[in-house]
């Protein structure tokens, strides 16, 4: 038994992680537990990237998913809640459960019928690209996009802090 | 004989015996602490600790583990029950792994990977979200309150931190934990506190405020909130917090010591002598502030944060930078 052995197991255990996360996420009551689900999902992912070399994007992925993102939606969630914590819409259930029903098939459908016509080669697994060319590749070839990603981050920011003034000169 | 090696060789069965290892240096190293603290907090303000059990009262952390053991555990009303019983098992079960990546002597070492800080980061900030689900989870008050400032805190306080590691990064070249303390061994004054004294202080301030410890515990703050997030945790749900608590003690103060004290290195003695010395002196500088300094404001605390440390951070972050740009 030695590592390569285990990628089976684990490819299984990172799926069943995000399916399994994801059904949480959907079908929980209340809206912490469907949060639970969003970070079990989340792990999983953490776990493909590893399988797939990436542990860089795979600690990322944890660091700041899991460890901020989650946090902050949590807060939005205390801040906001209803007495008991929950949201649900209520009535028209069946007219919905149809329409999810037919979403989900719908859309299995269409990949299936792509992933059948069309079966991708299975890509050889690159080795792990190591930080330095990671760096040297961002501030390279893609300088560009890395540039606009922390743009649009930026505005962001700056409109979270304009909407925060804002409010405090109306009170 | 050689087939026990070839056993060992396993990377699967290494990782096993590295992460048994690891949880039994954890239990001790709970009960030791235990006691530490209270003969520190004792000794500081003028009375013997613990007396009675044990000469010297040695045997008390042994006792207050038998007596949460025993006790009852007990769900308040109306608390969600499985992420209450969720929030003291996410806290806990991190620790393991970020104690994996640390290398405790030239050849300690748990799995020795090259983004080993990265790991033991993104691991520790599972923390926040355990105590979160724990204040949520209680339904209560105080256990929200608890949870709502612990988060402000840790959100806060993570981006000194990473903005202080991260400087360490830059003049070592590398994330691997063992190729920063090579980096070191060349003699004292090649130790990181010494190149980055700034980072140093703020990365140990910002532990301290990561760790939840005093001067900085207002998710606890027992003269407010009762207990904070923990409040309705009886037995081993608070047991595990606790427990929690000193093995974060544990992994912030090894990361510094192998960021910035050398980690291992040091004369005469072997490795893991030294890095347990370091992280035990660090350690008890955690306790020292801890009896001496009293709690802050929550507004001082995020003022403090974001006036002083981010800023500061940031400035050195780019004086290394410039630093290094030069000296290539």
């Amino acid at each position: 038994m030695d590592l390569h052995s285990m990628i089976h197991p684990a490819y299984g255990l990172y799926l069943a992680l995000i399916v399994g996360g994801g059904v949480v996420a959907v079908f929980a009551r209340s809206l912490v537990r469907a949060l639970s689900g969003l970070i079990v999902t989340l792990f999983g992912v953490a776990g493909m990237y590893l399988l797939m070399a990436a542990p860089f994007l795979a600690f990322m992925q944890i660091l700041i998913y899991v460890g901020a993102v989650t946090v902050l939606i949590f807060f939005a969630i205390m801040l906001t809640r209803s007495s008991d914590g929950e949201s649900g819409t209520e009535g028209g259930r069946i007219g919905r459960g149809f329409l999810a029903i037919w979403a989900a098939v719908f859309s299995t459908l269409v990949l299936a019928a792509v992933v059948v016509r069309h079966m991708p080669n299975a890509i050889p697994l690159k080795p792990e690209v190591s930080m330095g060319r990671l760096g040297e590749f961002l501030t390279g070839p893609f300088a560009l996009s890395f540039e606009l990603i922390s743009a649009v981050l930026f505005v962001a920011m700056a409109g979270a802090v304009l909407l925060g003034f804002e409010r405090r000169i109306a009170k | 004989m050689t087939q026990l090696l070839q056993l060992f060789a396993n990377p699967l069965v290494y990782l096993l015996v590295a992460l048994i290892a690891i949880l039994t240096f954890i239990a001790l190293n709970g009960l030791i602490l235990v006691y530490v603290e209270r003969k520190v907090a004792g000794f500081i303000q003028r009375r013997p600790g613990p007396f009675e059990v044990g000469p010297h009262g040695l045997l008390q952390p042994l006792a207050d583990a038998l007596k949460l053991v025993g006790k009852q555990l007990v769900v308040p009303r109306d608390a969600d029950r499985i992420l209450f019983w969720a929030a003291p098992l996410l806290s806990f079960a991190p620790v393991a792994v970020c104690l994996l990546p640390i290398p405790f002597g030239p050849h300690l070492v748990g799995l020795n990977v090259n983004l080993g800080v990265l790991l033991v980061l993104a691991f520790s900030g599972l923390n926040v979200l355990a105590l979160c689900l724990a204040g949520w989870g209680s339904n209560n008050k105080y256990a929200l309150l608890g949870a709502a400032r612990a988060v402000a805190q840790s959100v806060a306080y993570e981006i000194p931190l990473l903005l202080s590691v991260l400087c360490v990064a830059f003049t070592s070249g590398s994330l691997n934990f063992a190729e920063i303390t090579a980096s070191q061994t060349h003699g004292l004054l090649s130790w990181n506190v010494f190149t980055q004294p700034v980072a140093f202080l703020i990365f140990f301030v910002s532990a301290l405020a990561e760790t939840n410890r005093a001067p900085f515990d207002l998710p606890e703050a027992e003269s407010e909130l009762t207990a904070g997030f923990h409040t309705e945790y009886s037995g081993m749900g608070f047991g595990l917090f606790f427990l929690a608590e000193y093995s974060y003690m544990i992994v912030v103060c090894a990361v510094a010591s192998v960021l910035f004290l050398g980690g291992w290195s040091g004369p005469f003695l072997s490795g893991h002598w030294w890095m347990l010395g370091k992280i035990y002196a660090l350690i008890l500088a955690m306790m020292w502030f801890r009896w001496t300094y009293p709690r802050v404001r929550f507004d001082q605390l995020l003022n403090l944060c974001w006036k002083w440390l981010i800023p500061l951070s940031l400035i050195n972050l780019m004086a290394t930078a410039l630093i290094i740009n030069l000296v290539r």
